[in-house]
């Protein structure tokens, strides 16, 4: 089956098994690794993408499911003016250790600076409820998320959308 | 002090940074285990699925073993894959490979194997109540007067239970071996711990038919907390072997639901207590312990793991009588391994819910029972080595201070009163020897190289690996800052195993202890040796000396000697401790623990990168916290656990406010940090749910369904003694 959608902001397209899933998809076929494989089950959300803009665990998400959709990964991510917010106010307090989790909690808190922002800390918790770290014990993930949500507003007009 | 960045923190977030399935090789094929689905038997026959081209893939059993079919470790009893016999569920009878890794799945998924089934143990109760199943070397400190107990002396004695803990590191297991015909070398990239136990593992099983395995590891370590100790050994035999076969490149990544079931777990443990208290001084005179951990089917590292639970055993207490007997028990399961903690969780689960039943018998506050009973300067432990600081006490005191504890024992006891719900608080203390037990550190001997380049660039080769506790932005960061070069000319070399000298495993609370202080003193010896102010001036100014590499070896502190035969002696030279509380609020008609609040004081001496230090600290303390009330492994009737639906590691929302501070932290020594925040957490949620209920459980987790059947007994006991 041939699929057309947008990956980060470009088209493509790929004659693929309709049930090939996501995740596969975007490692194999476009080589974008920065989405993690650990449950493969839809629990520890570190495979987590935009899908329309809507945080999903691509694992559970298959080839025919994304035709004619938008798709960001956190390479994509990470290329967005708050993208960059949120990669700086991760590495400020050391939140990062094993890493493994982080591209998904990138996409996750991404999705909720960016279309929420508020700074508060239950709404934050919430939001990363699908998203398990091992390493941390999540402060320092809350730590950073709130940062972002708190510098959000010094950055220009139009990189905060 | 300094809280630099990590080095690695930026390409991980932008997933630039290569984990081990993030690597490919030309031609690479895709490898699996197929394993036992039977606790014990013999196996009569294998048969695969239909409609399937047999010669697409490469099969691996026994049989193909050049080599021995042992796995190194410090008891070599298990072999890589299955003879005839399995032993246990999850033992590996073969490796396959296919270049369809999907295609390779379903035709594993569909093998059947035919056994016929033995006895076995698999519960483990069942295993560890059993005195038959006592195996391998048994371990005794004796520290006994040979006085019989007063007859006045309160007697306490009961037995306490602890459960597996999985390691959950989100990377799976994962290895790749490169076989290179023309040099006979195996190349293997590795997720794991210990470069150097791999190349063991790997030189093992290929014999003769290779001449090196070369260990390199992937960037990324996805976690591992023990996990990534030993089974990557066994993991990289086979891979290797396969590729040796197939002459391809292959890649093996665990499954999760495989990973969880197969892999090394946390010891359970059963540990029975007897206590002798004096009721006027309130002092325990006199202690028993019998310690035992169902070890699996293998003995593997488990008599390590003994050791340091019967050196960890009584806890932070100073008891003129002492007997500690250590005693490992065999199932049909999968052999238990390294886990943070290594047998001191376990052994603190236990003795700190005996200190505080003993408390609550004698009508006395926790606090106030530990504070008379805690180890003094001057006190020794159980192989008479002696305590020399008193930075147990001042944790415990600083603790108590600022969780308020005492005023909350009392605003609690009366809020209770009035409440169907119920708030609780419980204390608990803990300790961690650094480095390897005994005389380990002098039998490894560390070794750690540096090469200065042209451009003053330092570049520190060392074995041990960063698997997300920063390891190697704070062992560079401690060479750099004692001589004051820049920062960013310091680099680490990812761990190579025919490029970095064996500075030994990544395990035991020793990287920045033992790696990181000898580094240390590394930079002020060459700085001797050279006789610099500033390196990149020297360097500038001297070319022809350069580049130039120089070596160190760890040198053991002569005070630690160590009596393996009978324990007695120095187990460790520097120890770090901790104390905690935790506030819990409990909803009755849920039976549910929730967790309001906890605070943990160590002292891991001079602490190199605060926003590392504290980052660590604070996961490992919800390990611990985890351990105690939610991480269920293994149900009666159900078995065990299949990924992380089942498993229940704690999300966002299961956390309480976790508060970190260090003292002492002026010491010119930095001391193990890894395991000492897992070690103590778990007992504070027991004995806060103690104090809230008045009730206690003596095995782990808390979860609603085991406080409901406690419960339950009670209310029967209650009402059976209303109708007597």
């Amino acid at each position: 089956m041939i699929i057309k959608f947008i990956l980060n902001k470009k088209e493509v397209s790929i004659d693929v098994d309709p049930m090939k899933r996501l995740l596969d998809i975007l490692r194999e076929d476009f080589g974008l690794t920065g989405t993690k494989e650990s449950c493969g089950e839809g629990e520890c959300g570190a495979c987590t993408v935009l899908l329309d803009g809507k945080s999903v665990t691509s694992c559970l998400v298959n080839a025919v499911h994304i035709d004619g959709k938008e798709v960001m990964t956190s390479e994509g991510i990470a290329k967005e003016p708050i993208g960059k917010l949120l990669i700086d106010c991760f590495d400020e307090p050391n939140a990062v250790q094993c890493g493994f989790c982080f591209p998904g909690f990138l996409v996750t808190s991404y999705h909720y600076v960016k279309t929420d922002g508020e700074k508060n800390l239950d709404k934050i918790k919430k939001s990363l409820s699908g998203n398990i770290c091992r390493c941390t014990g999540y402060q320092k993930i809350f730590e950073s998320v709130m940062l972002a949500c708190e510098r959000k507003p010094l950055m220009n007009a139009n990189e905060r959308e | 002090m300094k809280s630099i960045r990590k080095i690695d923190a930026i390409p991980k977030l932008n997933g630039s940074w290569k984990f081990l399935d993030d690597y490919s090789y030309k031609g690479m094929i895709h490898g699996q285990l197929l394993y036992s689905t039977c606790h014990h038997g013999i196996i009569k026959q294998i048969h695969f699925p239909d409609g399937y081209d047999l010669s697409e893939f490469t099969m691996v059993s026994a049989a193909d073993i050049p080599g021995e079919n042992i796995v190194p470790e410090p008891v070599c009893d298990q072999p890589y894959m299955a003879d005839k016999e399995v032993f246990h569920f999850g033992q590996v009878i073969m490796g396959i490979a296919h270049p369809n890794r999907k295609l390779l799945r379903e035709f594993i998924s569909n093998t059947s194997i035919e056994y016929e089934e033995l006895p076995a143990i698999t519960d483990i109760k069942e295993c560890l109540d059993n005195e038959k199943n006592a195996f391998g070397r048994e371990l005794t400190i004796d520290h006994r007067t040979g006085k019989k107990p007063d007859p006045n002396w309160v007697h306490h004695h009961k037995i306490y239970y602890t459960p597996h803990q999985e390691q959950a590191y989100l990377e799976p297991q994962g290895m790749i071996a490169v076989w290179q015909p023309k040099d006979k070398i195996m190349f293997v990239r590795a997720t794991c711990q210990c470069p150097f136990f791999v190349k063991e593992g790997v030189e093992a099983i290929m014999g003769d038919t290779i001449k090196e395995a070369v260990i390199e590891t992937s960037e990324g370590i996805g976690g591992a907390f023990g996990g990534k100790e030993d089974f990557p050994n066994l993991l990289a035999g086979i891979t290797s072997l396969l590729s040796y076969k197939s002459g391809k490149p292959v890649k093996i990544v665990l499954d999760r639901s495989d990973d969880i079931q197969i892999t090394t777990k946390r010891h359970p443990a059963r540990i029975e207590i007897e206590t002798w208290t004096d009721p006027k001084t309130k002092k325990i005179m006199k202690i028993d312990i019998d310690y035992r951990l169902d070890a699996g089917a293998y003995q593997t590292l488990s008599p390590v793991v003994l050791a340091r639970g019967v050196l960890h055993a009584i806890s932070g207490y100073s008891i003129p009588d002492a007997f500690i007997r250590g005693r490992l028990f065999h199932s049909n399961t999968p052999s238990n391994g390294a886990f943070r903690g290594f047998g001191a969780p376990q052994a603190f689960a236990a003795m700190e819910a005996h200190i505080d039943n003993i408390a609550s018998d004698l009508k006395m506050n926790p606090y106030k029972f530990r504070k008379i009973n805690l180890f003094k300067i001057g006190d020794e432990f159980p192989t008479t080595q002696p305590i020399l600081e008193d930075h147990l006490s001042n944790c415990l005191e600083r603790v108590i201070d600022k969780s308020n504890y005492s005023k909350k024992l009392k605003e609690f006891k009366e809020w209770n009163k009035t409440h169907k719900d119920k708030k609780g608080i419980g204390i608990s203390i803990g300790y961690h020897g650094g480095g390897y037990t005994g005389n380990g550190e002098k039998v490894l001997n560390s070794e750690v190289k540096v090469v200065i380049e042209k451009d003053a660039i330092v570049k520190i080769y060392v074995s041990n690996t960063d698997m997300g506790q920063g390891a190697h932005t704070t062992l560079a960061q401690m060479f750099f800052e004692a001589i004051d070069h820049p920062r960013e000319k310091c680099r680490i070399q990812l761990p190579n195993t025919s490029k970095t000298p064996n500075s030994g495993p990544t395990v035991a609370s020793r990287t920045i202890y033992i790696i990181g202080n000898l580094l240390r003193k590394f930079a002020f010896k060459i700085k001797d040796e050279l006789g610099f102010e500033n390196l990149e001036g020297y360097v500038a100014s001297n070319q022809n000396e350069f580049p130039r590499e120089f070596r160190m070896n760890f040198v053991q502190d002569p005070s630690v000697v160590f009596d393996d035969e009978n324990y007695v002696g120095v187990a460790y030279k520097d120890y770090s401790w901790a104390a905690c509380v935790t506030e819990i609020y409990y909803h009755a008609d849920t039976y549910q623990i929730e967790l309001t609040k906890s605070w943990s004081v160590m002292d891991i001496g001079k602490v190199v990168n605060q926003k590392i230090a504290t980052g660590q600290a604070e996961g490992g303390v919800l390990q611990g916290l985890a351990y105690g009330l939610c991480e269920f492994f293994y149900k009666p009737g159900y078995g065990r656990m299949h990924g992380f639906t089942d498993y229940a590691l704690p999300t966002t929302m299961d956390l309480p406010e976790i508060d970190v501070e260090f003292i002492h932290n002026d010491s010119p020594i930095a001391k193990g940090l890894g395991e000492i925040p897992m070690d103590f957490p778990a007992p504070s949620v027991r004995n806060a749910f103690h104090n809230a209920t008045g009730i206690f459980i003596n095995e782990y987790p808390l979860v609603p369904e085991r406080i409901y059947s406690y419960m339950q007994r009670a209310t029967d006991r209650h009402r059976q003694t209303q109708t007597v």
